[in-house]
Order: structure tokens, then sequence, then C-alpha cells
């Protein structure tokens, strides 16, 4: 589904250079859910960032579903995006003057659907996530667990074929962040391929595989986690429950 | 997916309402001044007879004297002698040709206790009213017959003949003009070509100017009528009417309207070789050819526009450009505030393109509703641009090709405008904004 | 207060006050030159005349419909001079050919030499037979006023104009100047009207203060006039009347009716005032000063609108910097000292490229619509209302900066 090999990210300003990924390789195939844990600073945010092709990289390669993505054009990765990528992020980014509806809209408009075909993947991702009644309301009006379900119907609607999430609970409280998890694994459960960055171990403790990455490389590749970074993740938790 | 942007730029109008309005208001404020002063400067110059300018040519011989003749400077007047006029109606030269002065005159009311009416208008050949093609309505033009024979005949214009004769035809009925028995021919349907370029020199206004009546040619120079606007005299003129017409004064304005465009050419070998025969006969000291003018040219000589109309549409430019350069700030600002949208919008796979797209065409929704608000203004500064003479009056007018000019001007503005703002929320890299969050 | 720490900010993000110093500048060029035109045009229209307290001045003209003989015309002229004199509260009245301001009338040109080519200039006509200075209140700066042995009678219709010209002419001063610059006095000094071996020649037997032409044109020629005494029956005989203070319309009303009644053929009557012909000679000049002035106001409003507009958003996105430069002990006003400074660093850079845009536009403006080259004090007024603008516009803003509390700082954004 997708694989990374030997990838490298350099950032650099005129006095620093900072090597965010060094050597990276990961292999995710069709179906899985994985997380990706890691400390602060380590490169998770990098690397999904580049997984959804949001961000170039120096070296190596990435295939996407197929696709080598590497060289290509801002335009042609845009494309790519809005065809195989859904995306889920910690601060939901909904666009606050539009509705539900139009909200969910946003990446079937640029996909060139008829109206007939988005109207019906509209309606069908906002009555996935359970808020089919209430497509006229704006973000404001809705809580943050229904605004992270809309984010969702919003990555759904394009029916992806990797669905990226960036700490889609991190803004949650621990009843909502669990009934998004539970939406989550069901969409895992219909075939979506789920790439899910997380703080929280319980979360990663879920999936079928957990990724941890630390000082830009993958560190560890194995099904259950291990119990040192569990310091690490608690405080985390914690940060984000208070 | 245009449809879809316009949509979006209207509902993102309610989106910061005083910034926004601040917008619509500089640059309708900015389009409103420059439409307003570009009306004046379009009307003024514009072409009174489109389809035919090109074929209607005033010639200009300058019969001054030689006395104080700088070599290349202009004729001594825009005029010509009346020996000239009725040499080149005698030549046959192009498809008709009119000679044109103004007269004027009294008119006896019907009622002797009624004060008598003072009236202004041309003497012309029956051909003008083909030439500048004259709308009437009731009867028709004199024929040539009448010119040769001093008819005493006239065609009133509207206004004049219903003070006259009320809203009846008056065709047949007779006035007592110019102290002479004069017998209505026709009446014109409200003709004031704008400018008045069939007779622009001399009395009344050349823009606004209205001529009341018009008679053969032929009669007033028999009646005597002095020409009521500019004489120019540069040379001795013997006493008495006789000798006046045999001056080299200028008083007439003069006209051919040749078939077709090219055979311009042909009237223009015609005069050249009329005054080289005349000046066998001792005439134009000065060695000026003779010049030919189609009806923008010669308006364009006469400087009919003057430099104050041209000044206030380049000030009212410059003040547009003002507020385009206001609007880029604005622009910016609203733009600024989007960033988290943009990014969201280039994760969900919008190109740079759409994002430009998108942008640009809510800079032109602003600029069509600037558009709409600049008309308003554009139509309440013509109103009272128009109270302050009656030559603005009759030129502040805005017709269909400036209403629609306003809205181009406008949309055009707004989208320069919207330019670099735009492109800076293309540059937006959805990596950090979603980061940021 | 130190500059270098603004401007290191100013450069870091250039485009907002880019942009406002562009509006500065642009302001800057089209009101300098747009104030010059407005004054050329109002000291054009506040040009003295040379007539004596306007608002008691008024003409008729009468035109018969019956061609008449030149005796019958004379006598006609006669009478309607009685008539009108008259009517009560009429103080002096004088047949006269034309009117100044009036923007209807002859001129012609004058020479000094019988061996010139070329008239040394042309000048506004004013032929009559009464007393003229009198009436229009004209000032008689020397020799003398016509008598009744300067008069001539003269037919348009049968007489060489040129050969029977009268004996003696008032200039005005101006046209003296011009003719005989330096002269202490012109009085007695032959002066050829036309040119060549039939120019006739004449003495000035006096000099107005001041007559403007019928045009009144703003250059030089809008004050060469001669007064020559003929008596002439041409069609264009008006007569000039001037009334006691506020007596005018009532004596127009009254002349109109005194005219008609007195004449025993029907015949035109016009009357006019001086007033009247003054509004209707500048009322180009008004437009245009009236536009430009609203052109002027609203530049200065969408310029302050931008500064302000500016000024508010730096200050927004510096908040958190303000409160922590207040926590770190800067006073109030030095946050208000700061953005003062900041906005008049920004308008003087636009002053600075508006002083060159406006010579460029005037230079424009002179090459393509034959206006004067612009004053430098123009520029130096423009300068000032600018820096002026903008200290106001920013002023606003900036007090709301200095009220930022420090506590901000120590909030999270």
């Amino acid at each position: 589904m997708m694989r990374m090999q030997n990838l490298s990210k350099v950032y650099r300003t005129h006095m620093i250079e900072t090597h965010a990924l060094r050597g990276f390789d990961i292999h995710v195939r069709q179906g899985e859910f994985v997380t990706v844990t890691g400390p602060s600073g380590s490169g998770k945010t990098t690397f999904l960032n580049i997984a959804g092709l949001l961000e170039t990289f120096n070296g190596g390669e990435y295939v996407l579903d197929g696709v080598d993505v590497k060289g290509m054009s801002d335009d042609a990765r845009s494309r790519l995006r809005n065809e195989k990528l859904g995306f889920i992020f910690q601060g939901f980014n909904l666009i606050p003057d539009l509705n539900l509806y139009d909200n969910v809209d946003v990446p079937l408009r640029y996909r060139g659907l008829s109206a007939a075909d988005r109207d019906k993947r509209i309606k069908d991702a906002l009555a996935q996530v359970g808020l089919g009644s209430r497509i006229k309301h704006y973000p404001a009006e809705l809580s943050g667990g229904q605004q992270q379900r809309v984010a969702i119907a919003r990555a759904l609607a394009g029916s992806p074929k990797l669905l990226l999430a960036d700490e889609p609970t991190g803004n949650l409280d621990t009843q909502m962040a669990r009934s998004v998890m539970e939406l989550l694994e069901e969409i895992n459960a219909g075939g979506t391929t789920i790439l899910m960055v997380t703080h929280d171990p319980e979360l990663a403790v879920r999936a079928q595989r957990n990724v941890h990455i630390i000082d830009g490389q993958v560190s560890d590749l194995v099904k259950k986690m291990p119990s040192l970074f569990d310091v690490n993740s608690t405080s985390a938790t914690v940060s984000a429950t208070a | 997916m245009l449809r879809y942007y316009f949509l979006l730029g209207v509902r993102n109008l309610r989106r910061n309402p005083i910034l926004t309005a601040l917008m619509v208001l500089t640059l309708a404020i900015g389009v409103a001044a420059s439409v307003s002063t570009l009306t004046i400067l379009h009307v003024m110059s514009g072409d009174p007879i489109p389809h035919k300018s090109q074929r209607l040519l005033a010639p200009l011989i300058d019969n001054a004297p030689s006395r104080g003749y700088v070599q290349g400077s202009k004729p001594g007047d825009n005029q010509m002698s009346y020996r000239d006029a009725i040499n080149l109606s005698a030549s046959k030269q192009g498809e008709r040709r009119t000679a044109v002065y103004g007269v004027a005159g009294a008119i006896e009311a019907a009622r002797p206790d009624l004060p008598v009416e003072g009236v202004n208008g041309l003497g012309v050949e029956s051909s003008y009213f083909a030439m500048f093609e004259t709308p009437f309505l009731y009867g028709n033009a004199w024929s040539e017959t009448e010119d040769k024979s001093k008819a005493k005949v006239v065609v009133l214009n509207s206004v004049k003949s219903e003070k006259l004769f009320g809203k009846e035809n008056p065709v047949g009925k007779h006035i007592r003009m110019i102290n002479e028995d004069f017998q209505v021919v026709g009446v014109l349907n409200n003709w004031n070509p704008l400018p008045r370029y069939t007779h622009p020199i001399g009395s009344g206004s050349a823009i606004s100017g209205v001529d009341e009546m018009f008679i053969p040619f032929s009669t007033a120079i028999s009646l005597e009528l002095q020409p009521n606007g500019n004489t120019t005299c540069q040379s001795d003129v013997q006493p008495g009417w006789q000798g006046f017409l045999d001056s080299e004064c200028t008083w007439i304005q003069y006209w051919f309207e040749t078939k077709t465009v090219a055979d311009r050419g042909a009237v223009k070998d015609y005069l050249d070789a009329y005054m080289a025969e005349q000046r066998k006969l001792g005439r134009y000291q000065r060695q000026q050819p003779a010049q030919l003018f189609n009806v923008m040219q010669w308006m364009d000589y006469l400087e009919i526009v003057s430099n104050d109309t041209r000044l206030s549409v380049w000030l009212s430019f410059g003040f547009l450009l003002l507020c385009l350069v206001n609007t880029v700030g604005l622009l910016l600002a609203k733009f600024s505030v989007r960033a988290p949208e943009v990014g969201v919008r280039r994760a969900l796979g919008a190109t740079q393109g759409d994002i430009f797209r998108q942008f640009l065409m809510e800079a032109g929704v602003i600029g069509i509703a600037g558009g709409f608000a600049g008309l308003l203004l554009a139509l309440g500064s013509l109103a009272l641009i128009a109270q302050q003479s009656k030559d603005l009056a009759a030129v502040a007018r805005m017709d269909w090709p400036m209403l629609a000019l306003t809205m181009v001007l406008a949309l055009i503005a707004s989208l320069l405008a919207g330019l670099l703002p735009t492109w800076r929320a293309c540059q937006v890299t959805p990596a950090i904004q979603l980061k940021s969050q | 207060m130190e500059i270098r720490p603004i401007l290191s900010a100013l450069l870091r993000s250039k485009t907002a006050p880019i942009l406002i110093a562009a509006q500065v500048a642009i302001s800057l060029a089209i009101l300098a030159n747009a104030l010059y035109v407005v004054n050329l045009r109002q000291a054009a229209a506040a040009r003295p005349s040379g007539v004596a307290d306007e608002s008691t001045i008024f003409y008729m003209s009468t035109s018969p419909l019956q061609r008449r003989s030149h005796s019958e015309l004379l006598a006609q002229q006669q009478r309607d001079v009685e008539v009108l004199s008259a009517i009560p509260g009429v103080v002096s009245v004088s047949q006269t050919n034309q009117m100044p301001l009036s923007r209807s009338g002859s001129t012609s040109g004058w020479a000094l030499d019988r061996k010139q080519t070329r008239s040394s200039t042309s000048a506004s006509m004013y032929f009559t037979a009464g007393p003229f200075i009198k009436t229009l209140g004209l000032k008689l700066i020397d020799g003398r006023d016509f008598n009744i042995g300067d008069v001539v009678e003269v037919d348009d219709k049968l007489d060489d104009v040129g050969k029977k010209f009268a004996k003696g002419v008032i200039i005005t001063k101006a046209m003296a100047d011009f003719l005989f610059p330096g002269a202490a006095s012109v009085v007695g000094k032959p002066i050829l009207y036309g040119t060549g071996d039939d120019a006739a020649e004449t003495r000035i037997i006096g000099v107005v203060e001041r007559l403007q032409s019928t045009g009144a044109s703003v250059k030089p020629g809008g004050e060469y006039s001669v007064i020559i005494p003929h008596r002439t029956s041409t069609p264009y005989s008006r007569i000039a009347v001037r009334t006691e203070p506020g007596q005018r319309d009532r004596a127009m009303a009254e002349a109109e009716t005194v005219l008609r009644k007195a004449s025993p053929v029907p015949m035109i009557v016009r009357s006019r005032t001086m007033e009247t012909d003054r509004i209707e000679r500048y009322r180009n000049e008004r437009a245009m000063v009236w536009m430009l002035l609203a052109v002027c106001a609203l530049l200065l409003m969408v310029t302050a609108s931008g500064i302000v507009g500016m000024a508010t958003l730096r200050v927004a996105q510096r908040k958190k910097l303000i409160g922590v430069r207040r926590a770190l002990g800067a006073r109030k006003r030095d946050i208000l000292r700061y953005f003062v400074m900041e906005n008049f660093l920004i308008t003087s850079g636009g002053v600075v490229a508006g002083l060159l845009l406006a010579v460029a536009l005037n230079q424009l403006l002179v090459s393509q619509l034959e206006m004067t080259k612009l004053p430098l004090n123009y520029l130096a007024y423009g300068a000032g209302a600018l820096w002026l603008l903008g200290f106001l516009a920013v002023y606003g803003p900036a007090w709301r900066a200095a009220g930022i509390s420090p506590a901000i700082a120590t909030r999270s954004a």
C-alpha cells in the first residue's frame, strides 16, 4: 500500500541543518491500522507530512499505492492527495465559514465529481459518522467530538485508500476520544488503511501494529509495544486530558 | 468549478464585513471618479455620426495675408470665405456638399400683444439634411430648386415648432421671421448632436448649442443676414454687403460628403487644383496647401475637448490607482487570516492553481460589488456635475458603453489588486499551517 | 528614540509599509498638482474686471425687427438711453458695443509703427458714445476722459472705419505697459489701428487702471482693451446701466417694459446683469475647482483609512510583543512613540517618492495638457499635509497599542 525506503528529510536554514528523517524505512500493507509513536521532535510529524504528500523529501524512495512519488510536481501531488488520501487533524481543521455539508464537499469539488455524486457521498459520509441530520450546521455549533466526526466524514467522502490521522483524539476528552477511536476502527474494518500518529499508549496498543520513531529513524517494528516509552506517553496523556 | 469559487466569494463577502465594506467602498469611489470624468470626455469626444464621420469632410483653405506669416504655422482662421464657399458649391465635388453659417433674427408672434422672440439657426444648402441625416418629425428638407430660387422656406427644430404651433403639424404654414414671410417645410425631431459638430465655431456652445431653425444659404445671403458667430477679416473690406461678400473675410463652415472613404483623395486633389487656379488670380498669398479633415479630425483640430476635461480624467485615474493600492492592502489583511483554510484545502487536494482561482475570484466578487456601488456613485456624481453648467448637463450622461466600462473597470481593478494577496495565499504550505493548529 | 530597531522591524515585513508609502506618494503627487490647478482657477476667477461694484450693473440690448437706417438706429439709441436714464434708481447710462466678461465682442490688432508687418498686440474694442468710464466706474489713472468733441459718428455700412477713426482713445494700463514698457506716461503717444499703409493713426488720451476684455482671458491679453469714442449703428449695440445699490433688479425689470413701450415698432429686448456674465464666464473654472477639491478630499480619506488599517493590523500582530516590552519596563509613551515613529518613517518614504512623482506628473501635464510648471511651495504644502495626515491617522491605533496591558506577556497566545 505504501512503502518508504531509506527516506531522508533535511531542513535547512542558512545557519543550521536539521536531519528530521534519515534512512527511514516503513512498509504499510493494504487494510492495516498502524499507529506511529515517538517523543517530541522525533520526526513523527515530518513523517506524516511526507506520507501525506504535504512535504517533499530529499532522498530515498516513497511509493504510494503503486505510484512513485519522488520528483512529482506540486500539482500532481495535489491530485494524488485528493484521490488517494484522507486527512484527520488534531485541531479538526474545519473551515469555519462553511456548513458541514460544504466542508465535506471541499475535497470532492477538487476531484471534479458530478453534483449528484457529490451529494450522495456527502450525505452518506455524514450519515456514517452519525451527523446526517445536521448538515446545515456550522462547525462552531458543534462539540469537539462532533467536529472531529465531520473531519472524518470529510476524509471518508472521497473514499481514500489511506487515511492519515495526526493525534485525532488529542483535543478530545476521554469519552469522546474513545468514540472517535471506535469510529476509526470501524472504518478500518471496512477495508481502509489507517496511519495514525498518537501520544496515547492506550490507543497505540489497540492498533494492529505500532511504529516507534526516535531521532528520525524507525527504532522498532513490533506488534506489541515495549514498555520503555511508558513514561513519555503517560505524561502526554496527562497533558492532553488536563 | 468557477461557479463554486464564485459562490465561495459571495459567501466570504460576509466575512470581516467592515473590511469588506471598506474595500467595496474604496473601489467604488475610485471607479466612480474615473467613470464620471471619463463619461464627460467620452460624450464630448464621441463620434456624433459614426457610420459616416469618415466621409464627411471639412476643407480648410488659408486665405489670410502673408503679412506676418511664419511658414508652417497654423492657418489664419478655421472658416471659409464666401467666394470659396460658392466656388466649392459650384464644383459639384463629392457626393453632396453644403455651406453652413450661423444666422439669427426674430420671429413675430401671431398675437401682437406677445413679446417678439429671438431665434438662431443656420443658413444651409438643401443637401445639409441628407448629409447629416437629420431626423424629420414633419415634412422634409427643401429642394435644390428652392436653393436656386432663394425661396423663403424654413425647417424648424421641434422645440421651436412646439412653441409656435403647439403639437400640430406646421408644414405649409407661414411664419413672420426676420421681417419676411417664411413657409415651414419641415420640423426636425429632437436633433441635437453632441458635440454640435456641423457648425462648431461661433455663436453658442460647441458642445450644447442648439440650432432652432434652418433656412437656405442663398436666401440668407440675399436677405443680407449678418453672420451670427465668428467673422475674421484680415484684409481690406469694401463697405456694404457686396463688399463683405467679395472680401477675404472668413465666416463659413464648409462640408463635403464623399461616396466612399477613398474618394477623399479626389476632393483633396480638386482643392489643390482649385487653389492653384485661384492663386493665378492673385489670391492666397500664403503658400499653404489645402487641408481636409473628417469629422473626428475636425473636432480634434478645433480642440472641442478642453484640457481641463482631460486633466480631470488623468487625475481621477490617478485616484483610482490610489484606491487600487489601498485595496491591495485590505485584501492582504483579509486573505492573510485565511492561511489555515488554504492549508486545509491544499491538504484536501487543492492545487496552487485551485487556490489562485478561488482567491482571485473572491477579489473579483468584491470588484463586482464595487462596480455596482461605483455605478450608483457615478450616477450621483454625474447628476451633481450636470448642475454645474449647461454644457456639463449635456455631456454628463451615462450611456451603455460607460455603464459596461464601470463594471469592467471595477472588475479589472479588483483583479489587479487581488494578484499580490492571492499569490501570497498560494504560497501557504499545507504542512506548516496544519502543524501550528 | 532609536530609529534602527524600528527600521529593521520594517524591513522584515516590507509589503504593508510599502503599500502605505505608495499610497502616500500617489496622494502627494495628485494633491500637489490638483491644488495648484485649484489655485490657478480660483485666482483667475477672482481677478477684478476693472468695473466698480459689479452688483449694481446691468445692460440692455434692443433690436428692431425691421431693417433700420443708420440714422434711425442712432435715434433709437438716443431714445433708449433717455428712457433708461429716467428710471428711478438709475445712476448712470452709457451706450456701448460690448461688455466685459460677456464673452461676445470684437477684437482688433494694434501696432506702433507703419513698417510693422504684424500687429503688436490685439485688444478688445469698446466703442462708446456715452459716459462709459463713469457708468462702469473705471479708474482713470492718467490723461482725461472723452468729451463731446472726441466722439466720431461712423456708419458701419457705408464708412471705411479706418478712414474715419477717432483721434483719441483710452487704453488700459496693462496694454500701455506692454506697448510702451517703462514709459512714465503714454498720454499723447500715437498708436495704429491695423497695420501697414492703411492703418489708422490715433493718440492715447487717457489710461484706465483696468478693463478686462469680453473673454477675460487669463493671458495678459485679458486686460488689453481700447475704448474708442465712436457713435455707431452696430446691431450689437448695448446700453450699460448703473443703479443705486439694491435697485438693480427692480430697475432692470422696469427697463424692459419702458423700452418696449417707448419703441414705435416691435423689437427684441434683452437684459442681463454683469453678475450673471461673471458667473457664466467662470462656470467651467468653478466646476473644475469643485471637482478637484472633491477628489482631494476623497484622496486624503482613502489614504488615511489605509494608514489606520495598517497601523491597526500591525498593533494586533504585535500585541504580545508590546506586552513583553511593557513588562520589561517600557512606558506607555514609549509604545506610543514607537508606532508614531514607525508611521513617520513610512510616511516619509512615501513623501520622498511622492515629491518625485508629483514633479513627474507635472512634467507630463505640462507636456500634454499645456499646464504650467508646479511651484515648489505646493510640494512643501502637500508634503506637510501628508505628514500631518499620517500622524493623525496613526494616533488612534498607537494610543490603543499603548493601552495594552503588560499582563498579556504572561498569558499564552
